[in-house]
């Protein structure tokens, strides 16, 4: 009886002992299971915010380049307002707004606003085009048809500084050639302008490829090499509009917005 | 009369327009303003003045209302000096500002409050002259008096015009600037029309101010006096009797030839001139070594651009320097700027930039920044800072060092592009060659950086041809001929004492005929202020017209290159003959390694002119020769 009552003690402790265990592994079992549960949904929680703050925000930002008086501001108020109100002069400082077309105000549907930059054409404010560039999803490039082959070759020298920056390059922004103040009737036509501008940008690369690197202030080469340029070689879409600013004849640019803008 | 008025933002949208008698709105007028004067920092100036051939002179005055970002402008006839225009602009930008919100375009109702105001103006400034009219009648027996007192009864009248309490040397300073300013070679200088630009920064002259201005005459008249004297003793023959002294003080001179004094017994040496006759010179010169390759020139070679091009915003603690206190009239305690940094302020005085103003102002001018363009430009940033919001948690010195480091930038980046080659193509196309004629004062080293210019163009696949048009100095012409023995690019010349002008124009005929792309014209080195020589020199420039005129000048001038720089444009602009102005096209920095960080000179001269620095001398060999980097510049600085 005793040995049975021993047996039945050190089963009993041993049982409990095995028991013991068992629960200090279902303890450790839990506590693992848990720091492994908790590390999981950590890990998901950080990935969703990741993704969901870091995710590739389709900019809706479209910057209006040009010469100094070529019609940038009165086009951005054409777009705003739908009116040049009493005129522009040379600006300082760019124009910046996040507005709805004025000639898209009137639609019932919902419809994403579109951020446009007016940047300054002045020769000492070009630098402020660089800030506006990271973000940008469309670009307009203002020419004045009317008063266009005295600044030929500003143009030309601008029009090449935009193309050949690595930003434009890499993200493939696309560039509207908008001929300005096509209403008078001296006005060059979008075609003569385009090739007046290709002939211009052609003798360009060629003098500042042969300088040696550090000269060229651009990033990297335009076009072909032993042909001449052209627009369509651009690595980013290239394409030409007519508008009349003051007129409130702008509705391919803003065709154009709406293609890169979507709504 | 006041002609127009404009309230336009900074972005260029014209707000609210008013014409006198339904004139043309005068929007031209106002592009130039902002492209040729307030782009370039002189927005600290008070006035601006237009002449133009085919219209009227005008006068323009603005305010800034930096807050709200608006602009203000009115438009005069100039040979009206109206008195009250500061004020009315102060009223009308006050009234504005009330009315004003940021979406509205359309300001119909200002237009009666303007008509009162200008009434108002209009009334209160009849009254002053009235005043001062009695004032002149009932002084006039004690101009004595007044010349001691000139300074107060000019400050009595006027007192909507602050900048007038300066008085005298003002006046002075303001014609030599309104002259000197005169010609830059901006966009408008070159205008087609031939219009010429000039800014005065002293006060409005006025006609009121009769009274005070013969006061200041007299009050002068003796330090007049003397510059006159100096002036004299300066110039050779500018009067009748100095030019008959001088004449006959050679003639004497011929009739005697100077002796050579006898030391002793020995006779004297019969032959003093050692110089080797020109045919026996050509064929002693040694054999100079031909320079192959010295490797590429510091033009072609990358500068280490600094990314991120951060300024140290360091700590200036004005409050503590002693003579700031003195002059600050509100000092502001560590404490309550302290507050003020941390809390912000709605909007920033005058008194406020002061300080850090006057920090920044010392700290250009140990760069070797030229004094008065320091000055103009420490008001150039006050003007465009005043009135705005200060935001929390930042230092009034921050701001001020921001403002400048951005004015800074837009006054060096370049107003249009510098591509030399280009050009250089270009003319290639027209059959011509390209014409540089390299000019400056005495031994800044012109010779020996168009030879630099020289090795650059010939890495660069371009024909070279010399002119030695130094036809003055000994040596000028067998320095140049080593360069181009060194280079093998040919040369031209025609010895000494020859005309600069016509060596020159036949230089470019024997160009043209051996076909060269590019010809560089070396001259002789003068003086400023050395009226026959400048004529020469506008002479030369006048008969060749060059496509390129290169002021040579070196990184270690003071204040006298402002001077020089602005002399020498005058003059090319006052003796030229033809309807076309050929001013100074491009700057040529010399001797910049010998300066460390002080490198002012080059800011003044750009600032001074508008026109850009194309080459960067820093050595004296071939490859010495680089591009200017502006944000190392801005950065050494204000470092």
């Amino acid at each position: 009886m005793a040995a049975d009552a021993e047996e039945e003690q050190l089963l009993l402790v041993s049982s409990l002992r095995q028991w013991d265990s068992w629960k200090q592994l279902q303890r450790e079992e839990v506590a693992l299971f848990s720091t492994f549960g908790v590390l999981f949904v950590t890990m998901v929680f950080f990935y969703v915010v990741i993704r969901v703050a870091f995710r590739r925000k389709v900019s809706n930002t479209i910057l209006l380049v040009g010469l100094s008086d070529a019609g940038k501001t009165t086009l951005f108020y054409q777009l705003r307002d739908g009116s040049a109100h009493q005129g522009s002069v040379t600006s300082m400082e760019p124009n910046d707004d996040e507005f709805i077309l004025h000639s898209e105000s009137t639609k019932k549907v919902k419809i994403k606003p579109v951020h446009i930059v007016d940047v300054p054409g002045h020769a000492r404010l070009r630098p402020k085009l660089d800030d506006f560039l990271p973000k940008t999803c469309g670009l307009v490039f203002v020419v004045d048809a009317l008063d266009f082959m005295p600044h030929l070759r500003s143009a030309a020298e601008y029009l090449y500084e935009v193309l050949t920056k690595t930003v434009v390059a890499r993200k493939k922004i696309p560039v509207l050639l908008a001929c300005n103040k096509m209403d008078k009737i001296t006005a060059h036509s979008t075609d003569f302008i385009r090739k007046q501008l290709e002939k211009e940008i052609n003798k360009l690369r060629l003098t500042r490829s042969a300088i040696s690197s550090a000269d060229v202030t651009s990033e990297i080469s335009l076009g072909v090499e032993g042909e001449p340029f052209k627009f369509s070689q651009c690595v980013n879409q290239v394409s030409t509009a007519e508008m009349s600013a003051l007129n409130g004849q702008v509705e391919e640019v803003e065709h154009f917005i709406r293609e890169q803008v979507k709504p | 009369m006041l002609e127009q008025l404009l309230i336009f933002t900074r972005g260029g949208l014209l707000l609210w327009t008013w014409q006198e008698l339904a004139n043309s709105l005068k929007r031209s007028l106002v592009n130039v303003l902002i492209r040729s004067w307030l782009l370039e920092e002189r927005a600290g100036d008070s006035c601006f003045q237009y002449a133009d051939a085919a219209t009227a002179a005008y006068t323009l005055k603005w305010r800034f209302h930096n807050q709200l970002g608006l602009v203000f402008v009115a438009v005069y006839q100039k040979l009206l000096h109206l008195l009250y225009m500061d004020e009315l602009l102060e009223n009308v930008m006050r009234e504005f500002c009330l009315v004003y919100s940021p979406r509205q375009t359309n300001f119909p109702d200002f237009d009666d409050t303007f008509r009162q105001l200008l009434k108002e103006a209009e009334a209160n400034s009849k009254r002053k002259g009235v005043a001062q009219q009695n004032l002149r009648k009932g002084l006039e027996g004690k101009r004595h008096v007044m010349r001691f007192e000139g300074k107060g009864v000019k400050s009595a009248g006027k007192e909507s015009n602050e900048k007038t309490s300066s008085g005298g040397d003002d006046e002075a300073d303001g014609e030599a600037d309104s002259k000197g300013k005169t010609f830059r070679n901006g966009d408008g200088g070159k205008n087609a029309n031939g219009s010429h630009l000039s800014g005065s920064s002293s006060y409005s002259d006025d006609n009121d101010s009769l009274m005070s201005r013969n006061s200041h005459e007299t009050a002068f008249d003796v330090s007049r006096l003397q510059l006159r004297n100096s002036k004299g003793h300066g110039k050779k023959g500018t009067t009748p009797l100095d030019a008959q002294n001088s004449s006959s003080k050679e003639d004497v001179g011929k009739k005697k030839a100077k002796k050579n004094r006898v030391w002793g017994d020995a006779p004297p040496p019969s032959k003093l001139d050692f110089t080797q006759p020109r045919d026996e010179a050509v064929q002693g010169e040694p054999n100079v070594a031909v320079v192959v390759d010295q490797g590429l020139s510091l033009m072609d070679k990358d500068e280490e651009d600094e990314d991120d091009f951060q300024v140290d915003l360091e700590e200036y603690n004005f409050t503590a320097k002693g003579d700031d206190e003195k002059k600050v009239p509100t000092k502001m305690g560590w404490l309550s700027s302290l507050v003020q940094s941390v809390a912000g302020k709605a909007a920033l005085e005058k008194v406020d930039l002061e300080p850090g103003l006057k920090v920044l102002r010392d700290q250009l001018m140990t760069k070797n920044v030229a004094a008065d363009v320091a000055a103009k430009l420490c008001d150039s940033v006050a003007a465009s800072l005043l009135g705005k919001k200060q935001g929390s948690f930042t230092r009034i010195s921050s701001i001020v060092r921001a403002a400048m480091e951005g004015a800074l930038l837009r006054i060096l980046t370049l107003k249009c592009s510098v591509d030399i080659l280009h050009d250089i193509h270009q003319a290639k196309e027209q059959g011509r060659p390209y014409v540089i004629v390299f000019v400056g004062v005495n031994g800044v080293g012109k010779s020996t950086n168009l030879a630099k210019v020289a090795y650059w163009l010939v890495h660069h696949d371009v024909s070279v041809m010399m002119a030695a048009c130094d036809t003055f100095r000994s040596g000028a012409v067998e320095q140049l001929r080593t360069h181009a023995r060194r280079l093998q690019i040919p040369i031209f010349d025609k010895g000494y004492e020859k005309d600069p002008a016509m060596v020159a124009k036949e230089a470019i005929h024997e160009a043209l005929r051996s076909k060269q792309d590019v010809l560089l014209v070396d001259t002789a080195g003068r003086m400023q202020n050395n009226e026959p020589l400048m004529r020469a020199l506008s002479k030369l420039i006048n008969m060749n017209e060059p496509d390129m005129v290169l002021f040579v000048g070196e990184a270690l001038v003071g204040n006298n290159g402002v001077d020089q720089l602005t002399k020498f444009n005058q003059k090319l602009a006052d003796l030229s003959t033809t309807a076309n102005l050929h001013l100074i096209d491009g700057i040529l920095l010399t001797k910049f390694d010998t300066i460390d960080d002080k490198v002012g000179a080059a800011l003044s001269m750009v600032y001074v002119s508008g026109v850009p620095v194309m080459f960067v001398g820093c050595g004296q060999t071939y490859t010495d020769l680089k591009k200017l980097n502006v944000k190392s510049l801005v950065k050494s600085l204000l470092a």
